[in-house]
């Protein structure tokens, strides 16, 4: 029963993570019909420029953090300015292909600035336990989840009632009578780039504060994936309820099963998920299904 | 067939459908053959072991240019299937002992099979999920060779004999030459007429539209399985013939990354055509050997270099190389290859 807890407890914080970091994609996906398959990098490089800016540049915290951020801006906006917007309109096998190419680029980047293979970052939430029964939890997982909760609301404010927002919602609904009215596209393209990436720089922030910066980082940002697909390409809602549920099963699965198969069980799971969802459910569970016309 | 040489003229199908059509093509494609068949005369086993990387990328290429160029199929995993290629050769002829030509056929096979099991949901899904489909397959394939030490040694990989048919053993990278060459221009020989059969013109119109294929009576499930077959049997190969020539395997050498890097040679060469593939494959090869070579010349000329030049030079450079491509030239180097024999012919009046 203790371990239950824990696994349960665990497991929804580092689900709530991936819910972030696959809102980013959905936002993304939803205003430009972009797939962006260089999550998994992204979060990395993202995570090893805030170990530069904590350990490397003994920064405190308020001032690192912002930093990082301002990163990201810069980052999103880079990437859509400079890779995406000529490509505009093109083939789908183009788009996916480009974001591949940066992915590879940031690969590098990464090898070239960080060589060395693992790092960590220095604690920022506080780790003392908190015990609820007999289970005992680490703190941080609460700050954790707090703080993804902290994001999807203001996200969702912001979508809800900002102009920004709701053009971007118009965006993903009728990209023509958007610019019919007036509103700039490219701009809205370009804020919701940035956004992924500030979601994925919170996101990178808070899973490797818990397990440490390594490239399995990578790995975590395309399992990531298994939430967009399991809640539906284009649903917010979808992102938000899918999380947990792969982060419990990954638990649960990781906790529960490594006696009985190979050890490691839990690196899988989310790609396991993935398939066993496109090949019986490949819209999802809050994915509009498209119907399609010659 | 976009252009001929002014003045040839078909008389009948048989010349209308011949690949080598005037006697200028003949002369060069018959000094072209003779050119590669005679390198080890003049080439030290530096450029030998970078032509046999490049045969051997050539096969995998060819086989995902066959899936994503013709089919539209596309399979960011193509890595994995080469691993379940080059583990299925290195555990038959390792373990069991079975002679080359059984092990290179059987890991063909292996690979087909399995890209056969990740290929079904191409039949609900396309675009963007299929790519998760196969990133997805890419992960639980090394995974699974990860973790299954017994069969597959899992981290620290496995040594492979030398191939071998009949008394004679490859064993140098002169005779490794032959073999791989020759299997490598039949691969290409093959899937450049593929494209010309019923079977390439049905992958083309799933390419160009499943849906109005489908209504034209071309059998979705069937043709996409055998793009996926196919595409995967000659990974399978691929895999054998690197793990016979770099005499070990090891999950490390079929990363994600790689899967991402075959994708990219064929946009850099030119999707869905026969010559796409090799330019693509010489180039980025090219490139990497280039990168090696100037490296170590830039850490010395600039000491202030960050530790890790060395290795994260060449990922850049590739990204960036892919993105590059995309915006200014996505039909990439092969289109160009074409508009220059055009403007070509027509001197002095091209336009």
């Amino acid at each position: 029963m203790t371990e239950l807890t824990q696994f349960i407890v665990s497991g929804l914080a580092i689900g709530m993570v991936y819910s972030l970091i696959a809102l980013g994609f959905a936002l993304i996906w939803k205003s430009s019909s972009v797939a962006n398959l260089a999550l998994g990098q992204i979060v990395l490089l993202l995570s090893w420029f805030s170990y530069s800016m904590l350990v490397e540049a003994h920064l405190p915290v308020w001032a690192a953090v912002p930093l990082v951020l301002g990163f990201a801006v810069l980052l999103g906006w880079g990437i859509e300015r400079f890779t995406l917007r000529p490509l505009i309109a093109q083939p789908i096998l183009s788009l996916i292909a480009v974001t591949l190419g940066i992915g590879y680029f940031i690969d590098g980047l990464v090898n070239l600035k960080w060589p060395q293979s693992t790092g960590a970052l220095p604690r920022i939430f506080p780790t003392d336990t908190i015990r609820l029964g007999h289970a005992v939890i680490s703190q941080e997982y609460l700050w954790v989840a707090g703080i993804c909760l902290v994001v999807f609301l203001g996200l969702t404010l912001f979508y809800k009632y900002h102009r920004m927002g709701i053009a971007m919602r118009a965006t993903a609904d009728d990209q023509m009578a958007v610019q019919a009215c007036g509103i700039p596209v490219t701009r809205i393209f370009s804020m919701s780039w940035i956004f992924a990436c500030v979601v994925a720089a919170i996101g990178g922030i808070l899973i490797s504060s818990i397990g440490g910066i390594s490239y399995g980082l990578v790995e975590t940002g395309l399992g990531a994936f298994s939430v967009v697909i399991l809640g539906g390409l284009d649903s917010f809602v979808g992102a938000m309820v899918a999380g947990p549920i792969i982060g419990l099963a990954e638990s649960l699965g990781g906790g529960y099963l490594t006696p009985y198969v190979w050890s490691g069980i839990r690196e899988i799971v989310p790609f396991v998920i993935i398939i066993i969802v496109i090949m019986f459910k490949p819209y999802g569970l809050f994915g509009e299904r498209r119907i399609e016309r010659i | 067939m976009s252009s001929l040489p002014c003045g040839v003229r078909n008389y009948s199908y048989a010349e209308d459908m011949a690949i080598v059509r005037t006697r200028t093509q003949w002369v060069l494609f018959v000094g072209f053959l003779l050119l590669l068949f005679t390198a080890p005369l003049y080439l030290g086993n530096f450029w030998l072991n970078k032509i046999n990387l490049i045969g051997i990328t050539l096969i995998a290429a060819v086989g995902l240019n066959i899936l994503i160029g013709y089919c539209g199929q596309l399979s960011i995993g193509h890595a994995g299937f080469i691993a379940v290629g080059a583990y299925t050769s290195t555990i038959l002829s390792s373990k069991l002992g079975l002679p080359f030509p059984v092990a290179l056929l059987s890991a063909g096979l292996m690979a087909g099979a399995i890209g056969l099991i990740f290929g079904v949901p191409s039949m609900r899904v396309k675009g963007f999920y299929l790519a998760i489909t196969s990133i997805a397959a890419q992960f639980i394939i090394i995974w699974i060779i990860r973790h299954w030490t017994g069969m597959t040694g899992g981290n620290y990989g496995l040594t492979v004999p030398y191939a071998s048919i009949g008394g004679f053993i490859f064993n140098t990278e002169i005779r490794q030459f032959y073999l791989i060459i020759g299997i490598a221009a039949l691969c290409v020989f093959f899937s450049k007429n593929i494209a010309r059969t019923r079977l390439g013109r049905a992958f083309i119109a799933i390419r160009d539209n499943d849906l109005a294929a489908e209504v034209m009576g071309v059998n979705l499930f069937y043709y996409k399985l055998l793009a996926f077959f196919i595409g995967c049997f000659l990974a399978g190969i691929a895999g054998s013939l690197l793990a016979y020539w770099t005499g070990t395997v090891s999950p490390d050498n079929f990363r994600f990354t790689d899967s991402i890097l075959y994708v990219g040679m064929l946009i850099i060469g030119g999707l869905g055509t026969a010559l796409g593939p090799i330019l693509g494959v010489v180039f980025i090869r090219l490139l990497d050997v280039g990168v090696l070579q100037l490296t170590p010349a830039l850490q010395s000329a600039f000491p202030g270099m960050p530790g890790g030049f060395t290795t994260g030079i060449a990922p850049m450079l590739f990204g960036l190389v892919i993105i590059m491509f995309l915006i200014f030239e996505p039909r990439g180097i092969a289109h160009r290859w074409e508009l220059f024999k055009a403007s070509y012919r027509l001197w002095p009046f091209s336009y």
